[in-house]
């Protein structure tokens, strides 16, 4: 019982931090953000590709991987986003859509399509009531609430977290301010581009690594955004957590069934309380 | 050519689309123009509901493989029969979009697209592994029919001719429902769907009624892709798939029958084809489908369109 809670909230940490970048861009520009399935692959690949580079460790390795997606980050913002805001939505899905297809061809280019494995970098674990719970899980659900921390007085202290959460409830009385608004919207890509990639990095050695691992995840991820409301930073940390729980004790009972459990919770949080876009 | 050749020549469009791929049948062999028609079928089912209505499904194939499983179910434990099994697809069809409709019609926009994605990924579930006893999980299930009247289904010609007409017959439905009020009311919602109700019309029934009819008919495409191939697996209802009709639906150009129609065509022909030249075919893909949103947003019907009457506003009526 206690290794499902642990899972659950290991589970839900890493949603949560994948989760931000999308409920951000989600909130300000109304896009479904597909690439940000790439960019959480691109942290975990980039990872993989320089640890031999650190000899092996861990910490150094992660943080080369979440700098290296900011330029990546930033050229599908400047160049297909902005492109598209103002235009239709569907036309920004799908073309976001097709940079994750871009992105995961050049990917099995590089490291072929066969899964990659990474070992536990903490490789300790530690007993809690009884039970042996890994340190490394343990330091991912500490590390997606000091991040929530972090966030929340980024938003409500900081100026520019100010703005750019004016910018979420309203874009023209903002704009109107003089405010450029399109360099926040950027910066705020560019922060959830990093976590996506902290997330793809953070969830590497509980799973394996391979070209289509963000399909998955991002669906995941999607219904956080929405069970918690679109552009509300409390409700995607809340709804992260109960979705990692959902599935973890759904996955304790009958394994396969946890992720289609999740999007039923998100059905019917949608039957109760439709989302307006 | 004047507007009013295209009038004249629209006036004899079934008979130009049946001679098309009637013509289409010896140079690409018959099963696979059989595949050709059936993909049109669906992408005029798909098309109804984005190019129309304006809502991007990013989970169509479920609503195909709900047709395609219910149709090999009924083969394999109600009746042999293809035209009963037909109108069990078609029937299950409309039970899943009357049981998902009211949930899924009250969103627009990106919650639209994705609330199919997800639904799409429970159906792959299910038919992977809930339902294991009844679809054969993994290895998908085989359908077998019975001969009725004359119409051997084990024969490719019979397939061929069967989904001809069926897809003549679709093609011919859709062009009224689209000229209908009800079809104006649809690009209504699209463009602004406060003012419809403001005009006092209910949009949510003419949005749950337009999203049936779209999985009935994709249903229906997917009951005659078990006649043609006479299996099923989930692969069939995998999520990545989807692009595959955003993609015809955006290359014909959206909301025209003909540019469903050569949506249909032009898909089918690359995916057939081009992967024999291009190792890198996602790529392939990803990059046309930028240059579609960026450069080419009306697709090649919208391109003739625009090239035979001077204006790019006219759109198929």
């Amino acid at each position: 019982m206690i290794s499902t809670i642990a899972y659950g909230l290991t589970i839900g940490g890493i949603f949560y931090i994948i989760s931000i970048g999308l409920s951000l861009t989600f909130g300000t520009m109304r896009i479904v953000n597909f690439a940000h399935a790439f960019i959480y692959m691109a942290g975990a690949y980039v990872l993989i590709a320089v640890m031999p580079v650190f000899k092996g460790l861990f910490i150094p390795a992660a943080i080369v991987a979440v700098i290296s997606v900011i330029p990546i980050g930033y050229v599908i913002e400047r160049f297909i986003i902005r492109r598209l805001y103002g235009e239709s939505i569907d036309l920004a899905i799908i073309a976001t859509y097709a940079v994750l297809l871009i992105g995961v061809d050049i990917t099995k280019w590089i490291w072929g399509a066969t899964p990659i494995p990474l070992s536990d970098p903490v490789r300790k674990s530690l007993p809690v009531l009884g039970v042996d719970l890994p340190v490394y899980r343990l330091i991912i659900i500490g590390l997606s609430v000091l991040i929530f921390l972090c966030l929340e007085i980024f938003f409500r202290k900081t100026l520019v977290g100010k703005i750019i959460v004016a910018g979420l409830e309203d874009r023209e009385a903002v704009a109107s301010l003089g405010i450029n608004l399109e360099k926040y919207f950027s910066m705020v890509f560019i922060l959830g581009s990093c976590l996506a990639a902290l997330g793809g990095v953070l969830y590497a050695p509980i799973t394996t690594v391979h070209p289509y691992m963000g399909f998955q995840v991002l669906l995941l991820c999607f219904a956080v955004v929405i069970v918690g409301g679109l552009g509300s930073m409390r409700g995607t940390f809340v709804a992260a957590f109960a979705l990692g729980m959902v599935m973890s004790v759904t996955g304790r009972f009958w394994g396969p069934a946890a992720e289609a459990m999740v999007f039923m919770v998100m059905a019917v949080v949608l039957i109760f309380k439709p989302v307006e876009v | 050519m004047k507007r009013s050749t295209i009038r004249t020549l629209e006036k004899f469009n079934l008979p130009i689309v049946a001679a098309g791929f009637l013509l289409l049948a010896p140079v690409l062999t018959v099963q696979r123009t059989t595949d050709f028609i059936i993909f049109c079928i669906f992408v005029l089912a798909y098309d109804l509901l984005y190019g129309y209505m304006g809502r991007l499904s990013f989970g169509h194939m479920l609503y195909l493989g709900v047709g395609a499983y219910a149709a090999a179910l009924c083969a394999e434990h109600i009746s042999a029969n293809p035209f009963i099994a037909i109108l069990t697809a078609l029937l299950s069809g409309a039970a899943v979009g009357l049981l998902l409709g009211p949930i899924i019609v009250r969103t627009t926009g990106a919650c639209f697209a994705l609330i199919n994605l997800a639904f799409n990924q429970v159906g792959f579930f299910l038919a992977l592994i809930a339902l294991a006893e009844w679809t054969g999980g993994e290895d998908g299930m085989a359908a077998f029919f019975d001969t009725v009247w004359m119409l051997n289904f084990d024969n490719r010609y019979v397939v061929f001719g069967f989904s001809l007409f069926c897809l003549l017959l679709v093609v011919f439905l859709m062009r009224r429902l689209t000229g209908s009020p009800f079809g104006i009311l649809l690009r209504m919602i699209k463009e602004n769907e406060t003012r419809a109700q403001f005009l006092g019309y209910n949009t949510y029934k003419y949005k749950l009624l337009a999203f049936v009819i779209s999985t009935t008919v994709a249903a229906f495409a997917g009951a005659l892709t078990i006649l043609n191939y006479t299996y099923v697996t989930p692969s069939f209802i995998d999520t990545t798939r989807n692009v595959e009709v955003i993609f015809a639906s955006l290359i014909g150009g959206a909301g025209s029958v003909f540019g469903a129609l050569l949506g249909g065509m032009s898909y089918m022909a690359i995916s057939n084809y081009l992967p024999n030249y291009i190792q890198r075919w996602e790529m392939f893909l990803g990059i046309a489908l930028l240059l579609l949103v960026f450069r080419f947003q009306t697709g090649i019907w919208g391109f003739v369109v625009a090239r035979v009457s001077g204006t790019d506003a006219e759109k198929d009526q």
